[in-house]
């Protein structure tokens, strides 16, 4: 087990570092992987497995086109292909793009702002770990009874149990929820380590991009996956519990879910955009010689992608039939997302302009990103435009713009970052040659594969169907683009054969092969487990350029640099904003469902239950004598509040659950209505996070009364109880919307 | 009625609105004292703003008509005119004590500024202010109020008195999140979130001409309503944080750059 204290990330290393170093250098078994909570090794345990799934991933895509390459063929039977698809895209998706993304964020954000680890290493173990879970239950699917197969959105009805009869759709809930989890805990953990973390000196304003832009992300994440994974709840309690959230036939909205899902479905395109931004304004001004162009827009207009992608999920329904009216506000919202993407691209080639360009294997993905990215974002473009939308939607097209944004754009970053970074994680450079040969396969495989589904879309050819009628032009254009695909294929055998080769024979790196300018170079490569010997002074954007030409004028730190906040209440505060937007997708449906029903007056009983509220309210008072117990050090005052907290928390649980006694005994059952279904939905999970606030409670009480409650635990008090408030303020929202609202 | 006529007619012809217009310029002018001062714009587009949202065609079909003239009548009055104001307000010097706002004081107004969106959206108050003239006097000082309110630690006169930029991003961020979730409430919403204006007493005789010619039926002007209340509103909020975020990296930028050509 390493030595994780992050406490001490900026200082100097004690005696305690090298000691500890020279102890995990030799742990190279596989236990001290498996039970690893280096943020490095987590990493590279992000990116191999993320590796194996792309391999996974790609088998189903060369799968598909070989279904395709020929018309009327018939390798695969319908049913195989609409898995295969499904699995394609949820494993691209979700097992792919996502992990690699975290990967090199836990790999690099602490070694860019001069930090010895993440801010909760054991956390982050836990999220890796989540990751291989939520794989391996999506794919125990097939053993089920076959793979999901309504597509990486799942769109109801069709992923409702009539017309998804097998265990796959619920497997793929549970996979997605699973990774959901895990990639919030991630995110939670990114921004808390970002806020406190930071070297000395490290101000937010001279954060390298790719931290920013992974803060960014990190941000996304915990706003956008908690929608989705309220819809999945839905989803899974219609399948399994018979309710109507998203049929039809029942009084629910298949649309609800649409619009649900694209909310996290669009932030989620720039999940996987934002970082990979980031890698590349790393690798271009490095490799041009000269600072990146315009950084405070750069790092701007990221901030204003991640604001507008809140507001233009619609985009992706505009051939549903919302009304024009919606779908103008929504295509005026997608245009404006591209001026900030655009200002990006400005800047990546303005920092080239007039530099000294050095084609090594990561500036010619990044150059090369450039230019697809560019082509994706232009047939994006196109896609604002409603009437166009409706004319190549779930065509081919659409499949080659998001190709174009996804692997043109995220996964050439990926690999410039991979060229780049690669040296540091290893010691060992990759193989320059066998890189060529890499990127002239990816460039023409890639091209090949998915410019000419662009004419295959407008020619009409529909996405998702099996297999297609011998039109003129169809049979040759599909074969170009399955030798497109073997050719990629081809391309990551290269890749793959280049890493191993390099991970042994590859010429040694040194500290900076590249002679960039971040924190990560001042240090060995590969890092020792607690990262610095002595973090060099952050005097501007560009430390090590600082310290190459001392006679420069760095820019003066500011004097008033606050103190960063605890990190604990960094976390705490992040896991509510994300959990906030899973309370407000609740609420939302049990408003949509429930505002011109009167059934919750006939069913609830607003005098109980606001006794009982009163309890739960009154809980937060106690909680908070407590906490002034603690802080004053009068330790029986401090238990017996605590006591009382708890016992008027159990007092409300034991409400909720009469209350549940009562409609069970009156025919109020999940699935009755869609009342019950949304009142059960909402207030079930208001209870759980009440009991999990118990839980919590009930282990500082047994902390207490064993008097291992000193100041250190004071802060996971405070922690615990802006939790417990929180589940609080939910309830007076509950309260109101469900109880209140009916009875006036 | 045309379109044209419907512009050109459908003005106030009460003497408040200009009486309070022209006040204000007037007190405003007093105060600087006839200094030139390029902050005497934002006022000028903050009383405009203010008069064509009471007293043009806005102002008349806000009343029980429209309810999406309603809609951008209230977001012009919390959204627009109160951060103008401020921005013309003479720098005051930063001299008393830096006190940083409390956090009970910035609760207090991010909740007003919120509160300015949902309260007169409620189905009583909302349609009280559509019918009853001293109730929409009521609720026009309201908004403007509790978006001063709200506005004051974005861009306060004095300095101290703002919020530290990043602070003001989540704050405004917030903001934005709650607009945009009552913004899907009336755009989605199945039923009529201000029944006045679902059988409006059309003295004008414009409902003609806004029914058939302009295709605004009742669903339709509640969407636009809220459609307005969602994405315009939101990119007030986007523009404010990217300004603060302009504003943070101003602040980070050596003295000597900022002082020379830079700006």
């Amino acid at each position: 087990m390493t030595v994780a204290n992050p406490e001490v990330a900026a200082l100097p290393p004690s005696s305690a570092g090298p000691a500890a170093a020279v102890h995990h250098d030799d742990d190279r078994t596989a236990f001290a992987w498996v039970a690893t909570v280096d943020h490095k090794r987590i990493g590279i345990l992000y990116l191999l497995t993320a590796l194996f799934f792309f391999a996974i991933g790609g088998i189903e895509a060369l799968l598909i086109r070989v279904q395709l390459a020929r018309p009327n063929a018939h390798v695969l039977s319908p049913e195989a292909f609409n898995q295969i698809f499904t699995m394609h895209g949820t494993t691209m998706i979700f097992l792919v793009v996502m992990p690699t993304l975290v990967g090199f964020a836990n790999y690099l954000v602490p070694l860019m702002i001069g930090a010895r680890d993440m801010a909760f290493p054991r956390l982050n173990a836990l999220g890796y770990w989540l990751f291989p879970f939520g794989g391996l239950l999506l794919h125990w699917s097939l053993l089920a009874g076959g793979a999901p197969s309504a597509g990486w959105f799942s769109y109801a009805p069709l992923s409702e149990t009539p017309y998804s009869s097998t265990h796959g759709t619920d497997y793929w809930i549970l996979a997605i929820l699973v990774l959901g989890i895990g990639s919030v805990s991630g995110a939670i953990n990114i921004i808390a380590t970002v806020v406190t973390l930071r070297a000395p000196g490290l101000t937010i304003r001279r954060l390298p991009l790719f931290v920013w832009m992974t803060f960014v992300t990190a941000i996304l994440i915990a706003l956008a996956l908690p929608v989705l994974n309220a819809a999945l709840v839905m989803l899974l309690i219609d399948r399994r519990l018979d309710a109507h959230f998203f049929q039809a036939n029942g009084g629910g909205s298949a649309i609800l879910w649409q619009h649900l899902f694209w909310t996290f479905g669009h932030p989620e395109v720039y999940i996987m955009a934002l970082p990979a931004f980031g890698m590349i304004s790393e690798v271009i001004p490095v490799f041009s010689r000269k600072p990146i162009f315009g950084y405070e827009f750069v790092a701007g207009s990221t901030v204003a992608i991640a604001l507008l992608s809140f507001g233009v999920w619609a985009h992706h329904m505009f051939a549903v039939g919302l009304g024009h009216r919606a779908d103008l506000a929504f295509a005026i919202g997608s245009m404006m997302i591209a001026v900030p993407t655009g200002v990006k691209i400005f800047n990546w080639i303005a920092t080239m302009w007039g530099g000294v360009i050095r084609f090594s294997t990561a500036m010619l993905f990044a150059t090369a990103f450039l230019l697809e990215f560019v082509v994706g974002g232009l047939s994006g473009i196109t896609f604002a435009a409603a009437p166009i939308d409706w004319q190549v939607t779930d065509t081919y097209y659409l499949v080659a713009h998001f190709h174009y944004v996804l692997f043109g754009g995220t996964a050439f970053a990926i690999f410039a970052a991979t060229y780049y970074w690669f040296p540091k994680m290893s010691g060992r450079l990759l193989d320059e040659r066998w890189g060529r040969a890499h990127f002239w396969l990816t460039v023409v495989g890639f091209n090949l594969t998915f410019f000419v589904q662009h004419f295959l879309g407008i020619m009409g050819m529909p996405r998702r169907v099996f297999t297609y009628p011998d039109l003129p032009g169809w049979g040759a254009l599909n074969m170009a683009s399955t030798v497109g695909a073997f050719i990629m294929a081809a391309s990551v055998v290269v890749f793959v054969l280049n890493v191993a080769l390099s991970l042994r024979r590859g010429e040694p790196a040194g500290d900076n092969p590249w002679n960039a300018w971040t924190l990560e170079w001042a240090t060995t490569s590969p890092p020792s487990p607690h990262n610095f010997e002595r973090v060099p002074p952050v005097r501007s954007r560009r430390p090590l350029w600082d310290l190459a030409h001392p006679g420069s004028r760095p820019e003066a730190t500011p004097k008033n640099e606050a103190a960063p906040p605890d990190k604990s209440l960094v976390a705490v505060w992040s896991f509510i904003v994300s959990e906030t937007t899973f309370f407000v997708v609740l609420i939302l449906a049990y408003v949509f469902f429930n505002l011109s029903t009167k059934a919750a007056a006939s069913a609830l009983d607003l005098r109980t239950t606001g006794a009982f509220t009163a309890c739960l309210l009154a809980s937060s008072l106690t909680l908070h004598l407590a906490e002034k117990g603690l802080s004053r050090g009068k330790g029986a005052s401090f238990r017996a509040w605590l006591g009382v907290t708890l016992l008027l928390g159990i007092v409300f649980m034991a409400g909720q659950a009469r209350e549940y006694v009562g409609l069970f005994h009156a025919g109020v059952t999940v699935n009755s209505s869609l009342f019950a279904s949304t009142f059960f939905t909402l207030t079930g999970f208001h209870g759980l996070h009440v009991t999990l606030g118990l839980v919590a409670l009930g282990i500082m009480l047994r902390l207490a009364f064993g008097g291992d409650l000193d100041v250190r635990s004071s802060a996971a008090l405070k922690a615990i109880g802006i939790y417990w408030h929180f589940v609080d303020v939910v309830w007076i929202f509950v309260f109101s919307v469900v109880y209140v609202r009916s009875f006036l | 009625m045309t379109t044209t006529e419907l512009l050109v007619s459908a003005w106030d012809r009460g003497v408040l609105v200009p009486l309070l217009c022209l006040s204000a310029l007037g007190a405003y002018g007093v105060k600087l004292r006839g200094r030139h001062d390029t902050r005497a714009l934002f006022f000028l587009a903050a009383v405009v703003l203010f008069f064509l949202a009471l007293a043009s065609p806005i102002g008349v079909l806000a009343r029980g008509i429209l309810f999406s003239a309603h809609m951008l009548q209230h977001l012009i009055l919390v959204l627009a005119v109160p951060p103008l104001v401020l921005l013309a307000l003479p720098r005051t010097a930063d001299e008393a004590p830096v006190r940083p706002m409390e956090p009970l004081g910035t609760t207090g107004a991010w909740l007003a500024g919120v509160g300015a969106m949902w309260i007169w959206h409620a189905r009583i108050l909302c349609n009280a202010a559509a019918t009853i003239p001293w109730v929409q006097g009521f609720q026009t000082a309201s908004l403007l109020v509790m978006g001063l309110a709200f506005w004051r630690p974005i861009v306060a006169s004095r300095h101290a008195d703002r919020l530290p930029p990043l602070a003001a991003m989540l704050y405004l961020f917030a903001a934005c999140v709650a607009c945009t979730v009552l913004g899907i409430l009336v755009t989605l919403s199945p039923v009529q979130v201000c029944t006045a204006y679902a059988h409006p007493s059309d003295t004008l005789g414009a409902l003609p001409l806004l029914r058939d010619g302009w295709g605004l039926t009742c669903k339709a002007d509640q969407e636009i309503g809220g459609l307005l209340m969602w994405v315009p509103s939101c990119l007030v909020y986007a523009f404010a944080i990217l300004a603060a975020l302009g504003r943070y990296y101003a602040e980070g930028r050596p003295a000597a750059v900022t002082a020379g050509g830079r700006r």
